[in-house]
């Protein structure tokens, strides 16, 4: 039941390539991207579920909302000088997808159920470029189910929380340095699913009609790989030493804290602050434990692991939104984001650099009912070079860029 | 409604196509011959440098060359054209070579000759050595296996007489029996090619056939070495004033051909069996070995042989000690160690005085050497090291290099002809360079 799942959830609907620090997707709401993936602060609509469970109970209707983003995603590679070998990804385009329901139990009490994709990556390098005895392709994925309550305490006050239930899949690949009489190199492929489980609460307070303000927190969910399939395919002189076998592993999706401001100058004009401390500390190492040894004898072979270190980092987010006419909203964004990755650490799974977004988006309100959002996010990531020689990286330039339009659709009752 | 959401969508679509179309670019520096002029590139040396692996000279180790992968580059930064004395495609194995056909149950590598589709062209005046089939236009690579500096002087060096020669320069010269035909020294084929801009690795062979014959071999002596040294270094420098790059001579302690039957693991197995591991010294003397002592990588140690006092693994009894010629002992190995060092002297002082990179490859094979069990070098996520087979540098003959090895030496003599020469040629990705073949 559960890999089917996330065969639907998974197979046709891909989490997005790693676009914001580390594996983090920053997708979670339509109107909120147009805005710098703001909204924290603000009572926006039902993705409050993701933003700020506390704000949910502040939200004026029922309704559902069902939204997707397409991340096209680019990433360069070129070897240390004097090298001058280049390579460059060639990513599918991520699908994050969010799904929200909310419904007053109450004037006060609200239940919620969201399901979104804020971690994942599909990066794929093939097994060409001069890296791939590092990684040929990694894709993970994680869908977040939430069920939500909140309860609106005053009506200057709000809190919320919600349970989530994380299902995830890792499928990395990689080319491993032993050839055939023909050359060809071996290839490794590990496969699982993993389940986890984590939190998202939070508290809005709206002291006037002017601002206010939110704070919310999700928590670290460490998603464990238990049975997963390692398969090696080498010359068969070397089968012994690489037996297809069981493996585990165990990633941290780190928690997120986040204080949100809201300001309304006038009744057109809402504008968002956003801060967001992402405790990637949690990943110290992508560490694999193998059921057989595998290349070396136990203990050795029963074991790889690389470090990764990463730092807790920050992004700063600000957004807007302008209501034009009483159908029409226009919004834009901009943040910056903070690199987890250390120097030395830098890996092609999650070429990191510090960041910059943009952002533009539209509302528009089809009936009384329904509404329409869409918006485009273009993400820059600075150029880096790095020696990744603690990490077991490629070292090289890396130089990623994203374009990534969304459209989504909002249904009050 | 429809047409709204139609029209947003394509738009969208559209957007995304337009968008994708610009991938990130990164830049990075030209590449760009600095002070030297890679015109005519030519390359001197031993077997090293004519791409000999794997025990035998054959067409895809000459194709993958150092001096073959030095050349490609160089065409970056307006190198010419560069010919190599290629074994055609019908006699594509050459001389022969080793092949890995497996691993026996003890897990040591089982190799194979290969004696198919050989350029064996007929046996030599001297009744021992087989000739080759010639290559008589003009070539850049000039390596020819097995020569010493020493013989770059000696007429005669590549004359199929019947006292003794080099088959591998036989193959390379008129044979007309003149001075600048059959007899012509190899100082003067090298005069000739004239480059603009050469390496010269010779030197190795002067120290190597003593270390790899377990010490029974000559020395070169140091003298003629220079001599040898300073008409080489003439003839390539020549009228042109041409550019170049001296590489030295690495360690033989750094080599699997010496490693590989490790003797401290040799006397571990020999004290689990309740004995010793036995050598004949330098000194012709039996004695008990020490992890000073280097075996052999083609000694029989450990075959079982029959002795007057019955059957016994080879050199774990003092009445079947490893022969002389099967151990480089520790004297031998501090007489190669002091030769190697006064090699390198004399060619780092010949480097300096015109001027030339001096490419220290004894000091980057030093480098590799494993510590505590553990490669020192890793690049792209693979690790290399002097191990045989596993270590990926060295091939199936334990002393030359694989494909993969030779890009590595490539890349390390490109990084020091650009520090020398204000150059910026770009080192090669040594991933598509292939490294031991498994079955």
């Amino acid at each position: 039941m559960k890999s089917k799942i996330l065969a639907l959830l998974g197979g046709t609907l891909l989490s997005g390539v790693a676009m914001a620090g580390g594996y983090q997707v920053n997708l979670a709401g339509q109107r909120q991207i147009g805005m710098g993936h703001t909204g924290t602060g603000l009572a926006l609509d039902n993705a409050s579920i993701f933003f700020n469970p506390g704000a949910m109970s502040h939200l004026r209707e029922n309704g559902v909302t069902i939204g997707g983003s397409a991340i096209f995603s680019k990433i360069a590679y070129r070897a240390l000088e004097p090298g001058n070998t280049e390579a460059r990804t060639d990513n599918p385009a991520g699908t994050p997808f969010q799904v929200y329901g909310v419904y007053g139990i109450t004037d006060k009490l609200k239940a919620g159920i969201g399901v979104y994709t804020p971690f994942g990556s599909t990066v794929k390098w093939g097994n060409e470029w001069s890296g791939r005895f590092g990684l040929e392709q990694l894709k993970l994925s994680a869908v977040y189910i939430q069920p939500t309550l909140s309860y609106k305490i005053t009506e200057k006050l709000g809190v919320g929380a919600g349970l989530t239930y994380v299902l995830g899949s890792v499928n990395l690949q990689r080319s491993i340095p032993v050839q055939d009489q023909q050359g060809n190199y071996g290839h490794a492929e590990l496969d699982g699913d993993a389940t986890g489980v984590g939190y998202n609460v939070g508290v809005y307070f709206a002291p006037t009609e002017k601002i206010s303000l939110g704070l919310s927190y999700r928590s670290q969910v460490d998603v464990n790989v238990e049975e997963g399939d390692a398969t090696f395919t080498v010359p068969a002189s070397l089968d012994a030493r690489f037996p297809d076998t069981k493996f585990e592993a165990t990633l941290p999706l780190p928690a997120t804290l986040t204080l949100g401001i809201g300001i309304k100058p006038t009744d057109k004009l809402t504008l968002a602050i956003d801060v967001n401390r992402v405790e990637w500390s949690a990943y110290k190492s992508l560490r694999f434990d193998y059921e057989e040894p595998v290349s070396r004898p136990a203990p050795e072979g029963l074991v790889s692991e690389n470090a990764r270190n990463y730092e807790d980092s920050y992004i700063y987010r600000i957004g807007a939104e302008y209501k034009a006419t009483d159908a029409l909203a226009l919004r834009a964004g901009a943040y910056y984001d903070s690199s987890p990755v250390q120097d030395g650490y830098l890996t092609p799974e999650t070429p990191d650099a510090d960041a910059r977004g943009v952002s533009v988006g539209l509302g528009y309100n089809l009936s009384e009912k329904l509404s329409l959002d869409a918006s485009f996010l273009y993400i820059n990531k600075k150029e880096r070079t790095d020696l990744s020689d603690k990490s077991g990286g490629i070292g090289g330039t890396y130089k990623a860029v994203a374009y990534i339009p969304g459209i989504g659709l909002n249904y009050k009752f | 409604m429809k047409n709204f959401i139609y029209k947003s969508g394509m738009l969208a679509l559209f957007a995304a196509t337009v968008l994708t179309s610009c991938d990130p670019e990164i830049d990075g520096a030209s590449p760009s011959k600095g002070e030297a002029d890679f015109t005519k590139y030519v390359a001197v040396g031993n077997s090293l440098t004519a791409g000999y692996s794997d025990g035998g000279l054959y067409r895809e180790g000459q194709l993958n060359s150092y001096p073959s992968i030095l050349a490609e580059q160089f065409k970056l930064a307006g190198g010419g054209e560069f010919t190599q004395p290629l074994f055609t495609e019908a006699q594509k194995n050459g001389s022969g070579y080793l092949s890995l056909t497996g691993f026996d149950a003890s897990g040591l590598p089982i190799l194979k000759p290969v004696t198919t589709e050989l350029a064996v062209r007929g046996m030599g005046a001297d009744n021992k050595t087989l000739l080759y089939t010639e290559y008589l236009e003009p070539v850049n690579n000039l390596g020819v296996p097995g020569i010493k500096m020493i013989d770059v002087s000696t007429a005669g060096y590549g004359y199929n007489n019947p006292i003794a020669f080099n088959p591998y320069y036989e193959r390379l010269l008129p044979n007309d029996v003149t001075p600048s035909g059959a007899l012509r020294p190899y100082v003067a084929t090298a005069a000739a090619t004239q480059p603009t801009f050469f390496t010269m690795w010779l030197g190795n062979n002067d120290v190597l056939s003593y270390a790899t014959s377990g010490g029974i071999a000559a020395i070169s002596d140091l003298d003629k070495f220079k001599t040898n040294l300073d008409a080489m270094v003439n003839a390539l420098v020549g009228a042109n004033n041409a550019k170049g790059a001296i590489i030295n001579i690495p360690d033989v302690t750094g080599v699997p051909f010496f490693t590989t039957k490790a003797t401290a693991t040799l006397i571990q197995m020999a004290a689990a069996a309740n004995t010793k591991l036995y050598i004949v010294g330098s000194d012709n003397v039996t004695r008990v070995a020490t992890t000073a002592d280097y075996v052999l990588l083609t000694s029989t140690v450990g075959t079982p042989e029959q002795t007057p006092v019955g059957t016994i693994p080879h050199g774990f009894s003092p009445y079947n000690p490893l022969r002389n010629n099967e151990v480089l002992d520790n004297t031998e190995v501090a007489t190669a160690q002091a030769a190697t060092a006064n090699f390198n002297n004399a060619l780092a002082a010949a480097a300096q005085a015109k001027g030339l990179a001096l490419v220290n490859m004894n000091t980057f094979f030093n480098s590799v050497k494993m510590k505590d069990n553990k490669p020192q070098l890793t690049i792209n996520n693979i690790a290399y090291s002097p191990a045989f087979i596993s270590g990926n540098l060295f091939s199936l003959d334990g002393v030359h290099l694989t494909p993969r090895g030779n890009a590595i030496v490539a890349n390390e003599i490109i990084r020091n002809i650009n520090a020398t020469y204000k150059a910026n040629i770009p080192t090669v990705d040594e991933t598509k360079y292939r490294a031991v073949l498994f079955p």
